[in-house]
């Protein structure tokens, strides 16, 4: 067998196929990937910047001299000796055991795991299932019996852990006295006020008093509403969001005639179009979608079905990253999209369609450039061709409600509902309009009509629109405010009320779909007295029941049954036998959607002076979660960028307006990084209907032109450490600009630059695996359909992905294609060979690790970097240490921007990588302490107390997968900076990181509660990385053990990880057990090892990402083997020599990006994987291909 | 004129060599002994609170199990300490005649009780934070006895720790338990009887065949590797 497995230079490929037409350099499948302009312009000081494992200023101590340093230290010096004397004797280590009430499931050193469910912000809901050591909460997984969930987790349940253990909580009550200002009180002091103060609205039915809540569907809060209402009737009740988009309601609303959700199996869908919508994100069913679409999109034989995504969008958006075909649209002319494709479909299909035909006909749209009818007639003989009911289509949630109808009308069309759509009721509170509720509050407090005003979980002196003037009008009435943090709203309310985090406290929810669910507590309020809204609502309604617990099991009598046994079923699996609402298939009203289409105008594409500005809502939805350090470190979609939200605008709109990045230039983009060393943006003022707000501007690639997104949710004035305080604050609060309407989308947005500059801190260039290639790989389902196919087996090879010899397909398309079979000069000591194990050696013994991470269904969410953070007690470092790339995630998800023109890339892919565990691991051979070690079930282990931060290992990982502890992130009062003592002298150094550890506050008793008792939590100058969850392993062995099983069952436990991906992207088992899923997805030919070629034998192999093509828009890549780097031989003829010249979508402005020059066409530029310019910088690499190329002498 | 350097002088560097070599030996030596777990940590007997437990009447002359207070050892990696209820399972006031109640002994359990609080027991056996979870359950499925750690408690009015508890200590039976299991292993129902455990392990014979069978019905040899423990 040759050497060279390529397929284009085997005897099988016959020249015939290579002498094929020119290249297609299109939607990655030949095209460059990148991370950032940097690594796009690829400039020689940015490879000095990257080849260094930590950025250059990481390992330095910034800020203050040497000598400023040592006058710190001495102080600490001089103190260490008195210090370290007690330190010689045993601590005396107390152990308290139960004393009379002894809980009955409690086995100490075991977790009981219980089901509750989590509220989402705007309603709907996850069931989720708490892991708690001894009563204490630690870890939130998705519940396996929710339907919404089935296991899976999202961002905010996963970090809901940091709000029970927030530092910042309210600890009792407040209240603003009128002379003294604000006191500490209590909650009797309340409750004797409060029944004065509610004595006249008894009296006088409720006149003056107004009620605003948090939307949340919740039927036993709606129950406690309705009793409120009937002792106060005169009172008002208003439920808000801030994070709102009401268009879906809205549209909903007008198709069918009453409010609900729609609900998609995706998983029966062939054809998916999203009109700017993030199905895979932020809404009440999107772990659902998440979990179906998927479903869809991870082929394992080379047969399977492959569903396909258009997406027209205006921001880049995870849903938009999975897209096939993808079109970058302002977000006010993405109606003319719903229109032109309604016009385009009834067209098709004629008779059947005539309802929809008469209503779209009444629409009407601006004519302009970026309307590509190509694309829309392709999609609309695409959606006929499926077949009715096989497809979805659906609308943003940020378009109009009118732009929902068409769509709801062009899926009755269709045949899809009923068949892929559905809908669900929803409840009265989540069916109304937040907009208007806070302009209705707002007027009648500006009228002077509210004399109390009742605040529940709702914060609107941070997120109204700021031309509300919310806060000034709230001074005209007395205000109580129940919160669980400290916030805007309650530190100016005459009454601040400590609520109950929803771990501590009873309540239901419904989820999207209908489910109820019950809220039932982990753990007693931390800070008691505290209480809920019910409670709270119940004590103020004077009623006789006001335990939390009464007042739900009272409620869910009504809804259940007034049956003990159901309840504690219910308590037990987390939901309830009878679900609120069904979702069903509605009958649209055409009528009506025609004469919602007559209303939509769709004016003209926006301009560099008339700019659209989209609202969106990211990690932190309104601001409540702003204070959770987790979301606040996870790198945002697409800029990855963190602690921050800049207004985001594309490359293109950004150079128009001279708001480019400091240092940025198109010919040299990678001034930015080192020029001023770390990246900043340029502040601009952002204007829209009279009123400005500041804020700094940045570049997003793939973003519509002449968009601004801006995100909610940041500029938190009272909030707490981490997300920001008046003087510290944490981004950019968008309240100042965001007009009052229920529209998410203003157009009229003026950007000019306010001079200054902002630092931003963004992973994007972090960890990068520079010069090397093949890193992210991904096909189009034509080549995968012809070369996908089981090849013979040779030989068995568990251990290497492929279960012969030959090559996978995955592997193919990377150097192990041009290589020698990869054979060490060393033996493996636990393979006893240098290849395979040998029988009977220790890796051929079960259970032997492994993991498989599929890029066709990552869509990037971040659950698995959260949920990873949650188990093994990672710390957040802030935002100026992940500048200097300090950041600790041992998982992270790689961006790549894949196509030729930074402006608009053809697609966006994610790659999760953390330690993918080699057999061969060339940080054990470089640690000179033997702290990181191979285990014999094949994971790479890490032994905390050996190391002594050499950083060796770091160094010498091709994956850059380990993390190192620089400061005392984990043990100390860290977010970004360090709180020193009282005793510092002078009040401390500027620069945080040089208070001497000894004089750091420790962290708050509070936040240790969140640790995993399972994982050691490190302290400074020790490396960390990916354990495979040992402690999960470990504690599967010994389970298994005292079960008596005879090995760990293929599923017996999960990763933490793998146990949260929404979309089942990331399986792990035992790699020898055949029948195991692992194993299975390692034998698959979308398998291939990241870096293979390294001989470092990883245990995680990822899967080859795969996308269906609409061969209309653009032809599939057949032969993805078709590229030069096999020697000069052929590398002129057949490969790759004219890649650009007759793009046939050379003038397609949209479509792929083709058109780029080529700095390097002659070799690899057509290839798949090699990024010829990065290959140059692998010169061996290089070389021993050239060398190759000519001794494998099979090419014809 | 006189030397500079008398003749004893040559004497000096013979001298500083020997020294030399007696100091580093001294060092050694001393590392060796003093500075190991065996020796510093070995006989670690806090004070215990109230009159403290006296596990040699209890679990000595009146032949209490260890798992009657010890619940759940066999199921979690902790080896639970008694709540305040379990002790006056036996010592409630009206339990024992009165010729029998230790009264002042117990009155720290008794009012402990009375105010639904707990005992401050001092802990003897604390592995570092860098051990994760030993696993009790899993020792004693396997075999080991408490006795192989804990020593003979039965005989302590007083605990204190008997073994080293360092990881050379842990490993000499990880890795002796292939060769000599005999040494470590006893049948499962007797894990508990430490009185009858002392004795077999000073009596039994190398190569026990019934040794040699609790070994081989292991699943698998206990771990060695880093992960095991460290994580």
């Amino acid at each position: 067998m040759s050497h060279d497995q390529c397929p284009s230079t085997k005897g099988s490929m016959t020249p015939d196929t290579n002498r094929r037409e020119p290249d297609r350099v299109n939607a990655g499948r030949g095209a460059k990937y990148w991370r950032s302009a940097e690594e796009y312009a690829d400039s020689g000081e940015f490879r000095d910047f990257l080849e260094r494992e930590f950025p250059a200023h990481a390992s330095e101590l910034s800020g203050p001299s040497r000598r400023s340093f040592m006058k710190v230290m001495g102080a600490s010096f001089a103190l260490a000796g008195a210090a370290t004397i007690p330190g010689c004797r045993r601590p005396d280590h107390k152990i308290l055991s139960f004393s009379r009430q002894v809980p009955e499931d409690v086995i100490p050193g075991k977790p009981l795991y219980y089901a509750t469910s989590f509220p989402l912000p705007g309603g709907g809901a996850e069931g989720v299932v708490v892991e708690t050591h001894e009563g204490r909460p630690t870890k939130i997984e998705g519940n396996p019996l929710h339907p919404i969930n089935r296991g899976k987790s999202s961002v905010w349940s996963q970090a809901s852990v940091l709000g029970l253990y927030d530092p910042d909580r309210l600890k009792q009550p407040a209240y603003q006295n009128p002379a003294r200002g604000r006191l500490d009180a209590s909650w009797d002091d309340f409750a004797a006020w409060s029944k004065e103060h509610f004595a006249t609205y008894g009296a006088n039915g409720g006149e003056g008093l107004v009620v605003l809540a948090d939307k949340r569907s919740s039927p036993t809060r709606d129950a406690v509403r309705d009793r409120f209402l009937k002792k106060f009737p005169k009172a008002r009740w208003f439920v808000y969001d801030a994070g709102e988009s009401e268009g879906a309601t809205r549209g909903v609303e007008i198709a069918f005639g009453r409010p609900g959700r729609e609900l998609f199996s995706l998983s029966k869908a062939k054809v998916v179009v999203s009109l700017d919508r993030d199905f895979v994100e932020r809404e009440p069913a999107a772990l659902v979608n998440a979990r179906e679409f998927a479903a869809t999109r991870a082929v394992m034989g080379s047969t399977d079905e492959m569903s396909r995504l258009y997406m027209v969008e205006s921001g880049f958006s995870h849903a938009g990253s999975l897209a096939d075909h993808r079109l970058r649209v302002a977000p006010s002319r993405i109606g003319a999209y719903a229109i032109a494709i309604a016009r385009a479909v009834c067209e098709r299909i004629g008779r059947d369609a005539a309802a929809l035909a008469s209503a779209v006909a009444a629409a009407s749209f601006a004519p302009g450039s970026d309307i590509d009818e190509k694309f829309i007639g392709a999609l609309a003989d695409d959606l006929v061709a499926a077949g009715r009911g096989n497809s979805v289509l659906m609308a943003g949630a940020d378009q109009p409600a009118e732009v929902h109808a068409i769509v709801h009308g062009l899926n009755a069309a269709l045949g899809n509902i009923g068949a892929t759509v559905s809908y669900c009721q929803m409840s009265d509170d989540d069916a109304t309009s937040s907009a208007a509720a806070i302009a209705a509050v707002a007027e009648m407090l500006g009228a002077g009509r509210v004399t109390t005003l009742l605040m529940l979980n709702v914060n609107p002196a941070y997120d109204a629109p700021a031309s509300l003037d919310f806060a000034a009008r709230m001074s005209k009435a007395t205000t109580i405010t129940l919160a669980v943090d400290a916030n805007e709203t309650e530190s100016v309310s005459t009454w601040s009320l400590n609520g109950t985090h929803y771990l501590e406290s009873w309540g239901d929810t419904v989820a999207a779909d209908g489910t109820l669910s019950p809220v039932q507590p982990m753990i007693a309020p931390i800070y008691a007295p505290a209480h809920s809204d019910i409670e709270l609502m119940a004590m103020l309604a004077g009623e006789s029941v006001t335990d939390g617990h009464d007042i739900v099991k009272g409620v869910w009598k009504t809804l259940v049954g007034d049956s003990d046994k159901v309840w504690r079923r219910a308590l037990h699996d987390g939901v309830s036998p009878k679900p609120v609402f069904a979702a069903g298939a509605w009958t649209p009203n055409m009528g009506a959607i025609a004469e919602a289409a007559r209303r939509l105008s769709i004016g003209p594409a926006p301009s560099k002076d008339s700019l659209d500005v989209a609202f969106a809502t990211g990690r932190m939805h309104d601001g409540r979660f702003a204070n959770y350090a987790w979301l606040q470190e996870l790198p945002a979609t697409g800029t990855m960028v963190v602690w921050d939200n800049p207004a985001l605008v594309s490359p293109a709109t950004a150079r128009a307006l001279d708001l480019e990045p400091v240092g940025f230039s198109e010919s040299d983009p990678s001034r930015m990084y080192t020029k001023p060393k770390y990246p900043h943006a340029r502040v601009a003022t952002l204007t829209i209907g009279g009123r400005a707000m500041q804020v700094p501007v940045w570049i997003l690639p793939g973003m519509a032109d002449n968009t601004v997104v801006v995100h909610q949710g940041y500029g938190r004035r009272v909030c707490g450490h981490v997300g920001g305080s008046e003087a510290d604050p944490v981004g950019f609060n968008d309240a100042a600009i965001r007009p009052t309407g229920a529209a998410r989308v203003a157009s009229g947005g003026k950007l000019a630059s306010a001079g200054g500059t902002y630092l931003i801190a963004s992973t994007q260039n972090h960890w990068s695996m520079e010069s090397r290639t093949a890193i992210v790989r991904a096909v189009d389902l034509a080549a995968w359909r012809k070369f996908g196919d089981v090849p013979p087996v040779l030989e068995k090879d568990h251990i290497y992905a492929n279960t012969s010899k030959e090559l996978s397909f995955a592997e193919k398309l990377g150097e192990l294609g041009h290589t020698p079979p990869n054979i060490g000069i060393y033996d493996n000591p636990y393979n006893e060979s240098k290849v395979d194990p040998k029988p009977g050696a220790r890796y051929a013994k079960g259970p032997q690790w492994g993991m498989t991470i599929d890029l066709s269904s990552c869509t990037g969410c971040g659950t698995c970097t959260i949920a990873c953070q949650s188990e093994n007690n990672i710390p957040v470092v802030g935002k100026k240490e992940t500048a200097k790339g300090r950041e600790m995630t041992w998982i992270r998800v790689d961006r790549y921007f894949i196509g030729e023109d930074f402006n608009s890339p053809d697609a966006m892919y994610h790659q999760p990588v953390a330690c993918v565990h080699c057999e061969n691991a060339p940080c054990e051979t470089v640690c000179p302490v033997n702290a990181t070690s191979h285990g014999v079930e094949g994971t790479n282990d890490m032994t905390y107390n050996r190391c002594i931060g050499t950083r060796y290992c770091a160094n010498n990982c091709p994956y850059k997968v380990r993390r190192f502890n620089f400061f005392d992130y984990g043990v100390t009062k860290f977010n970004g900076s360090y709180y020193g003592k009282d005793l510092m002298p002078g009040g401390g150094p500027k620069n945080v990181n040089l208070i001497p550890p000894r004089l750091r506050e420790k962290l708050d008793e509070i936040s240790r509660m969140k640790m995993n008792p399972d994982v050691t939590v490190r302290s400074r100058g020790v490396m960390e990385k990916c354990s495979y969850c040992i402690q999960r392993v470990n504690a599967a062995r010994v389970e298994t053990k005292l079960q008596g099983l005879t090995g760990i069952p293929d599923g017996f436990f999960q990763v933490a990880c793998q146990q949260a991906c929404p979309s089942n992207a990331i399986t792990f088992g035992d790699v020898l057990d055949e029948s195991s899923k692992v194993a299975k997805a390692r034998a698959n030919q979308r398998s291939y090892m990241l870096l293979g070629y390294l001989n470092t034998r990883p245990r995680t192999s990822h899967m080859v990402r795969v996308s269906n093509p609409n061969p209309v828009l653009r032809a599939p890549v057949e032969d993805p083997f078709h590229h030069g780097g096999h020697g000069e031989h052929h590398g002129d003829d057949s490969h790759g020599t004219d890649s650009h010249g007759s793009d046939p979508h050379g003038s397609d402005p949209h479509g792929s990006g083709g058109h780029g020059g080529s700095h390097d066409a002659g070799h690899g530029s057509g290839h798949s994987f090699f990024d010829s310019r990065k290959r140059r910088a692998d010169e061996g690499y290089a070389l021993s291909l050239r060398v190759l190329g000519h001794g494998a002498g099979v090419h014809a | 004129m006189g030397t500079l350097f008398p003749k004893w002088m040559n004497m000096v560097p013979t001298a500083l060599a020997m020294g030399g070599g007696v100091a580093t030996l001294a060092v050694v030596v001393g590392t060796w002994y003093w500075a190991t777990p065996d020796y510093f940590e070995v006989g670690y007997m806090p004070k215990q609170p109230g009159s403290g437990f006296n596990h040699q009447i209890h679990a000595g002359k009146l032949g209490i199990d260890c798992r009657y207070c010890h619940t759940k050892v066999e199921q979690s990696s902790e080896a639970n300490i008694p709540n305040v209820a379990t002790c006056i399972g036996c010592h409630a006031e009206e339990r024992l005649a009165p010729a029998f109640d230790p009264k002042e002994k117990v009155s720290f359990i008794r009012e402990a009780y009375a105010n639904d609080a707990s005992v401050e027991w001092r802990r003897v056996h604390k592995l570092p934070d860098y051990v994760r979870n030993f696993p009790h359950a899993a020792h004693i499925k396997a075999g080991v006895s408490c006795y192989s750690c804990h020593g003979q408690i039965t005989a302590m009015p007083e605990v204190f720790q008997a073994e080293g508890l360092g990881m050379g200590w842990c490993l000499d039976c990880h890795r002796g338990v292939e060769k000599s299991p005999e040494k470590f292993l006893v049948p499962p129902d007797k894990v508990t009887n430490l009185f009858w455990v002392e004795q077999h392990l000073s009596t039994v014979k190398k190569g026990d065949s019934e040794a040699q069978r609790l070994f081989d019905q292991l699943r698998d040899n206990p771990p060695q590797h880093c992960g095991a423990c460290h994580y």
